[in-house]
């Protein structure tokens, strides 16, 4: 693991889709952008959330290719599918439950974040944390991380952010669920 | 401090966007050996924006080596074809100055030294701003210059000379927002004009703090508000007058601050009395618990910001909806001291810089008067002309156009703009550059506007020069040179520089050599002016990550807060509290025009999308324009998501796609106006202009609505 870690406050969101320009700006990612931003209530509001790969720590995405093409960085990173061993079948495409892995029929390629693994592995943030106008995307030290979660557990009895428990698989992306300003203690 | 990243074979030069008035640092990718501008980095160790950037942002350098660009004069003989992008012949730059010259000779000698225009803008540097003003003025001779700021600061200008005796859009600097305690934001889309300060509201409301949003549709930023006051669209005097009443009402006001530091606090208590919330509720359309609650925690709030943005001063009264608005601070005392104040969210890139050097029809350098015959005085000592040489003032941009059609003004150089997609009522201002006698037009690429042209003269973009830009908090900042200009492109200063000459005015003009050069002699035109730029030096600019203005003096630091000593720029040092008189918007709702018609922003692009619409990710997320309605009203007319409706008004009309939101109040329609050709939502908007800034009223018109299949 790298010092640092992509965290995610969502209710920061304001649909800017600056985290998709920046993505076709990293080295590797070939002009094409490899996360998303949805709209939360079409039609209603204009609330939005960037949809990430989390990098999970026991990828569904991996687990169900049949030629290891995908493959965990050291630092926890599950790259993007190697060129010399994806054999096209799109299985992952399907397998992740965020829907993350997408397929380039052009180079009968899956592509998909790496956390701009030419940067991270150096522990320079990647493309979309660093432009992101709105910190919904941080890019934070574990002692940072450890104090937004202090932050962010609510002490109503019945509301918990950041909770310690991950929704879905243990990932090495972390959330901080939309409502961390609910109950919060203003300052007047 | 976060490094960066750095291939091989490439070099970062750090410089800023090129978009709007957050001027966002950024560092180009430059390849070395072909020198070519390849990419974007971050800035992280840029104070402001702190690598932060819009998806403008991160794409602003595909514009250097678009294909769309410019790369020779290009000349128009066949003048039936103006108005569109035919009939154009690729010139050198000795036969177009040729044409040029001839031309604005023969009309001033037939017609009056007047017949020539010049309409500028303030998406360029302050050394491009400044020598336009100096062109306009010794080299054309003409009383005519304006800019496009007319359409973007100009009631924001007016409203603070008008309350403080000058005018920096902003009292403090940006790092203050997320400290303070309350943000009162009127007018302003924050999250999609100026989305990398939103870092620092959001910061700010997990402090606790409050934010309270003024705005007809509940945008991103209103989405986290605390009150969201979705008032009817130009009633914002109303709300301005009513949170006085409340303040007053409420004893949130400090008595000691306004008997020491202000004037007109008793006829503006007097005045608002009758702005009870009931009364303004029915005015604007907002429950009172809003008003009330609004009111309450600005009053209570230790520190507090009061900021606002085109949605306020786009209208026939902006420089009263500014004034109303500042009134709020300086009844409290929340400015003049750390973490509180008063701004404007500028605009254009250099709309701060650009407006105060002489490309206003009444304004020298220096933020200086053409009326005033010292301030002439001090200017043509720096320029070597005598005063009985200075032209007089002239009129605002959109009443140029006006004169053109009148035939006052024959001949038009039109730089850094594109009015054909960005002025009010397009019908008119189209017909008018159409039968224009000559028209001259810069820019790096084939705008609406170049298509009235008959010399089209390539532009470089900022990436291929160098120069300062005051950014929306007056902080002077650099632009760095990336790339040497594209194929024949030239700086305009460049440009400008070589017709003077041509116009046997050399002397005024051939000592300018370099950006520099012009940026030392804009530095002495503004000593002593109340917008001082003589001690910032390109040097300290650097050292200092920018340098705010005033800045008088080669050892002065420069002034990143106004109004520290409580001392205001009026001759007795106090603010004036004004009264202004509410009127609603000019064209209001009636039986046959029913929807109120707005028009503003989004995210994915600037001004009239001359840049960003070349921008293929820019387009992929919005390509065309739309009009945003409540279901309700959509219901109402047999329309949804996707149908397309007719927008008609007095003016003009335009078909446009229904995007449904319940974002927004169910009497108003939104439409960005950032397209052109019949897409231009300005075909439809009203020119009745304020009587202070000559701001069209872009904000607020009567429309009507029917279904298109």
């Amino acid at each position: 693991m790298t010092k640092s870690v992509l965290y995610l406050e969502l209710d920061n969101c304001i649909g800017c889709r600056s985290c998709l320009a920046a993505c076709t700006q990293c080295g590797g990612h070939d002009e094409k952008y490899r996360n998303y931003v949805v709209d939360v209530n079409p039609l209603v509001d204009t609330q939005t959330m960037p949809l990430m790969c989390l990098h999970c720590v026991n990828p569904a995405c991996a687990r169900s290719c049949p030629a290891q093409a995908i493959q965990i960085h050291e630092t926890g990173a599950v790259l993007s599918a190697r060129v010399e061993k994806c054999i096209g079948c799109q299985n992952c495409t399907i397998a992740c439950p965020y829907g993350i892995p997408k397929f380039d029929v052009e180079q009968n390629l899956m592509y998909k974040c790496d956390l701009c693994i030419e940067r991270t592995q150096h522990d320079i943030p990647p493309m979309c944390a660093s432009v992101c106008p709105t910190n919904t995307l941080q890019w934070l030290t574990k002692e940072q991380l450890a104090m937004k979660k202090e932050q962010n557990v609510l002490d109503n009895g019945k509301w918990i952010a950041s909770s310690d428990h991950y929704l879905e698989n243990e990932t090495n992306v972390h959330i901080s669920l939309p409502g961390i300003l609910q109950k919060k203690q203003k300052l007047f | 401090m976060t490094q960066n990243i750095k291939q091989a074979g490439e070099q970062l030069i750090p410089t800023h966007c090129s978009y709007c008035g957050m001027q966002c640092g950024m560092n180009l990718r430059v390849d070395v050996k072909q020198n070519k501008i390849i990419g974007v980095e971050p800035r992280y160790d840029w104070p402001v924006t702190l690598g932060k950037m819009c998806p403008k942002g991160v794409t602003a350098y595909q514009q250097t080596n678009h294909e769309d660009r410019l790369l020779t004069p290009l000349i128009r003989d066949d003048a039936s074809l103006k108005g569109t992008k035919k009939g154009f012949r690729k010139a050198t730059w000795e036969e177009a100055y040729d044409l040029i010259v001839k031309n604005f000779q023969t009309l001033q000698q037939q017609y009056g030294k007047d017949t020539l225009s010049v309409f500028s803008g303030v998406s360029m540097t302050n050394e491009k701003c400044y020598l336009t003003g100096k062109f306009a003025r010794v080299a054309l001779q003409t009383k005519y210059i304006d800019y496009n700021g007319r359409f973007c600061m100009s009631s924001a200008a007016g409203g603070m000379l008008g309350s403080f005796g000058v005018d920096r859009g902003s009292t403090f600097p940006w790092t203050d927002i997320n400290e303070t305690d309350c943000v009162f934001l009127a007018g302003s889309n924050a999250a999609e004009c100026h989305p990398t300060m939103m870092f620092r509201i959001w910061e700010m409301l997990e402090r606790g703090g409050y934010l309270i949003v003024v705005d007809p549709r509940k945008t991103p930023v209103a989405r986290r508000a605390d009150v969201h006051l979705d008032l009817k669209p130009g009633t914002d005097l109303a709300i301005a007058n009513c949170m006085l009443h409340l303040l007053i009402r409420n004893g949130h006001i400090d008595e000691a601050f306004i008997e020491k530091h202000t004037n007109g606090f008793a006829d503006a208590a007097a005045y608002v009395q009758a702005f009870t919330p009931e009364h303004t509720s029915n005015v604007t359309g907002v429950a009172v618990e809003k008003l009330e609650r609004a009111a309450e925690i600005y009053g209570k709030a230790p520190n507090a910001l009061v900021m606002f943005a085109r949605g306020i001063e786009q209208q026939h009264k902006g420089v009263d909806n500014v004034q109303g608005y500042i009134n709020m601070a300086l009844v409290t005392g929340k400015i003049g001291r750390k973490k509180s104040g008063v701004a404007t969210l500028t605009g254009q890139g250099n709309g701060q810089g650009g407006r105060e050097h002489g490309q206003k029809s009444d304004l020298l350098p220096g933020y200086r008067k053409i009326t005033n015959p010292q301030h002439v005085k001090e200017v043509c000592e720096v320029w070597g002309i005598t005063p009985e040489e200075m032209p007089d003032a002239g009129v605002s941009a959109y009443e140029m156009f006006e004169l053109m059609e009148k035939k006052e003004i024959r001949s038009m150089y039109l730089l850094c703009s594109n009015p054909a997609v960005s002025a009010p009522n397009l019908n008119m201002v189209r017909n008018a550059m159409k039968n224009l006698d000559f028209m001259v037009c810069c820019d790096f690429y084939l705008s609406e506007s170049a298509e009235f042209a008959d010399v089209v003269l390539p532009a470089v973009t900022w990436s291929e020069d160098e120069g300062t830009v005051t950014n929306l908090e007056g902080r002077i900042i650099k632009i760095n040179r990336a790339q040497r200009p594209l194929g024949d492109s030239k700086p305009d200063w460049k440009i400008q520089v070589e017709i003077a000459e041509r116009l046997g005015k050399g002397k005024y003009f051939s000592h300018l050599k370099t950006a520099e050069d012009v940026f030392n002699e804009f530095r002495l035109a503004t000593k002593g002016g109340t917008a001082d730029y003589y001690g910032a030096t390109w040097e300290k600019i650097e050292s200092q990550k920018g340098v705010f203005w005033p800045c008088k003096s080669e050892h002065d630091k420069g002034t990143p807060y106004l109004f520290l000593d409580k001392t205001f720029y009026h001759p007795d040092g106090k603010a004036v509290i004004h009264s202004p008189v509410y009127r609603p918007p000019a064209e209001e709702p009636c039986e046959q025009y029913p929807i109120i018609l707005t028009t503003g922003r989004v995210v994915f692009h600037y001004l009239s999308g001359n840049q960003t619409r070349r921008i293929p990710f820019l387009q992929e997320m919005c390509s065309e324009p739309f009009a945003e309605m409540h279901p309700m009203m959509a219901k109402q007319y047999g329309v949804w998501e996707g149908n397309k409706v007719k927008l008609t008004t007095r003016r003009g009309e335009g078909v446009f796609k229904v995007k449904v939101t319940e974002a927004i109040r169910k009497d108003t329609v939104f439409v960005p106006y950032h397209f052109g050709d019949e897409q231009s939502v300005n075909l439809l908007t009203i020119a009745t202009l304020d009587p202070k800034s000559r701001m069209p009223e872009f904000k607020a018109c009567a429309a009507k609505m029917e279904g298109w299949t």
